[in-house]
């Protein structure tokens, strides 16, 4: 019996944006291994690089040089249609500003990523929808319009949008960064429920704090990887933090 | 993504910003309402021309003295002596003619007792009501023995009856024309408008008492049907007529051939020449309301440079970019075209009511192929300037839209 490859494995990987002739490294050497079913924070100040090889690893952006592997799979330079269609399938993301559509049900936002996924049916779309609203515990929210929702309800929405096409691996980029104390603890529980349940979850942050939350670590400085440790103290929302849900 | 679900999702973007969609569509709205408008009218003006010229038929023709494009078909021109009554009876050897009839002109006020009326009276000969297809209502038509004998009778219209005799009895009533007194024989049916004057105002009375009324010796007009290919007629009359008064320069012609044929052609070149000028202009307003598209739709997507990131970021293709917003900008053109349409039906209706106030066989019409044009090209508006915003939206890169601010 084989064991599995690592769901995500970088080897000197590299990363410069090119600006006429002139050459901006972002990202040095970067090699590490992320397991299904991890729950991993990749930390750093701004300008670390933690965005970039986010964007890397959710195929929103290319390599330089450097070896990819996903599912044990090598990723080479790929066209868009190839791009988009993993980030339908495989990947999706939380952002910092919930990048939900105006003047739009909760609903039909979690529903949104469906229309471009390319096998699940239109018959399942809503069941499917309302089982991720019902994860983030919104279903009493299901048919406001998304502006109506405080922001750590927005962020839930984002959540339950980014897991309803049941993707290998959940990016969360900043995901508290935009909300006070009281919704973020909301947000962070919502992740580490999904955690329990099985997800694989990347959270870029650069607050320890936030960070914390996770099972592991990866600290980024000036496009390299500081540290990476498993041996903290793992916060845990309690449950005074979250009283009024 | 499934096209039913782009655009389900155009008509939720359209329909989350109602003014600024609207006010978009404001140049596709005037752009469609005026051509469906403009060539409606220029479909009703022509059926109206074609009514006036119908009732004569295509093989009625004139012959009036003088000279000059200008000349109306029916119009009589005073002061012109040079159809002599000795023409017309030499045109009776034309063989490409028949049925002639000459008229000569009088004053037009009519009077019975204390009402008046002013019309258009004519001596005239008992051909001409075969020509001009007039039937009678009441009495009998002017014949052979009337003018014959230069009797003082008059065939008058149904307007002249209603107006002189409100209710009364026309038949036997003695009525005052050019200071003479003449016995009403008959009325005649209802005619209508017949190159836009009233036909109905008319009075008629044999052309051997008008002719010792006023001492003419000459004819104000000669009706008749041509038996041949009218323009035929026309050459044939010419030639005859330059003989008999020693006319060599056609440029010198003291006379005027027409055939109604010939006038349905010119008014319907005219008309339609009218309605493709206007409908021309019209378009212009769709081009301007497809660039008022291209526009918000370029505002669009800086606005929503943020969502196009988002889209791309959970897998929209380029493609699905791309067709969003064009499937957007069609959306609102057709929508903007199906407003225009009823706008411009509705005007068109209005206008019919109004001018139906004035001319009774004016007809509400609207030109389906306009309608179809209007449409397909509101839609290729908004295809055309839609794609450039479309593309500009598509090719956004997924970070740099979700870090737009």
């Amino acid at each position: 019996m084989t064991k599995n490859p690592p769901l995500m494995e970088t080897q000197a990987l590299c990363k410069s944006y090119w600006n006429e002739d002139l050459e901006t490294p972002v990202l040095f050497d970067i090699n590490l291994k992320i397991e299904k079913g991890e729950f991993v924070s990749i930390m750093g100040p701004s300008g670390s690089g933690k965005s970039t090889l986010m964007h890397i690893l959710g195929f929103l952006d290319d390599f330089s040089s450097g070896t990819y592997l996903f599912q044990g799979k090598l990723v080479l330079k790929m066209d868009d249609d190839t791009l988009a269609r993993i980030r339908a399938t495989r990947v999706s993301f939380v952002f910092q500003a919930f990048n939900l559509l105006p003047r739009t049900t909760v609903l039909q936002n979690v529903m949104l990523p469906l229309l471009y996924h390319p096998t699940i049916a239109t018959s399942e779309r809503e069941q499917r929808a309302l089982q991720a609203v019902e994860t983030v515990g919104l279903t009493d929210r299901k048919d406001y319009l998304s502006n109506q929702l405080s922001g750590g309800q927005k962020q839930r929405v984002a959540i339950a949008r980014a897991l309803v096409t049941e993707p290998e691996v959940i990016f969360a980029d900043e995901p508290t960064g935009n909300l006070d104390s009281k919704s973020g603890a909301q947000v962070m529980k919502a992740l580490q429920d999904l955690h329990e349940s099985g997800h694989t979850i990347i959270l870029v942050t650069h607050e320890q704090a936030t960070a914390e939350h996770a099972e592991r670590i990866i600290r980024l400085r000036d496009g390299r990887i500081q540290s990476d440790d498993k041996d903290f103290k793992r916060r845990n929302v309690k449950a005074s933090d979250i009283l009024h849900i | 993504m499934r096209i039913t679900d782009t655009f389900a999702s155009a008509f939720r973007a359209v329909n989350s910003n109602k003014s600024r969609s609207l006010l978009t569509m404001l140049g596709i709205i005037i752009g469609v309402g005026s051509v469906v408008l403009m060539t409606g009218i220029g479909k009703s003006m022509e059926g109206l021309i074609l009514s006036q010229i119908s009732i004569l038929g295509p093989r009625a023709m004139v012959i009036f003295p003088g000279s000059g494009p200008e000349s109306g078909p029916s119009g009589v021109q005073a002061g012109f002596d040079s159809l002599t009554f000795d023409d017309f009876e030499a045109l009776h050897r034309l063989r490409t003619i028949d049925t002639l009839a000459g008229s000569i002109q009088l004053p037009g006020r009519v009077s019975f007792g204390r009402e008046e009326f002013e019309g258009a009276a004519f001596g005239t000969m008992p051909e001409y009501f075969h020509i001009q297809n007039v039937n009678i209502d009441r009495g009998r038509f002017i014949d052979q023995s009337d003018q014959e004998a230069g009797r003082f009778v008059a065939l008058i219209g149904p307007d002249v009856a209603r107006e002189l005799f409100l209710d009364q009895d026309p038949l036997g009533q003695r009525i005052h024309l050019a200071d003479r007194a003449f016995t009403v024989i008959g009325v005649f049916e209802p005619v209508g408008t017949v190159f836009f004057s009233n036909f109905d105002e008319n009075i008629f009375v044999p052309l051997s008492t008008a002719r010792s009324i006023t001492g003419k010796n000459y004819l104000d007009i000669i009706n008749m049907n041509s038996v041949v290919d009218p323009a035929l007629a026309i050459a044939d009359i010419e030639s005859f007529l330059r003989q008999r008064h020693a006319i060599t320069d056609p440029e010198n012609d003291d006379f005027t051939v027409r055939s109604s044929g010939q006038a349905e052609e010119i008014l319907g070149t005219v008309s339609l020449s009218l309605t493709l000028f206007i409908t021309t202009i019209a378009s212009i307003s769709l081009v301007v309301g497809g660039i008022g598209i291209m526009n918000i739709m370029l505002v669009a997507v800086t606005e929503r440079t943020r969502e196009i990131g988002l889209r791309k970021a959970i897998g929209a293709r380029r493609r699905d970019i791309l067709i969003q917003f064009l499937i957007e900008a069609v959306v609102l053109t057709l929508i903007g075209g199906l407003i225009g349409l009823a706008l411009g039906i509705g005007l068109a209706f209005i206008t019919a009511m109004i001018v139906q106030q004035f001319l009774d066989t004016y007809q509400f019409g609207v030109s389906a192929l306009a309608i179809v044009v209007a449409l397909l090209m509101a839609a290729g508006t908004g295809l055309l300037f839609g794609i450039y915003p479309a593309k500009r939206a598509a090719a956004l890169s997924p970070m740099e839209a979700l870090r737009y601010e």
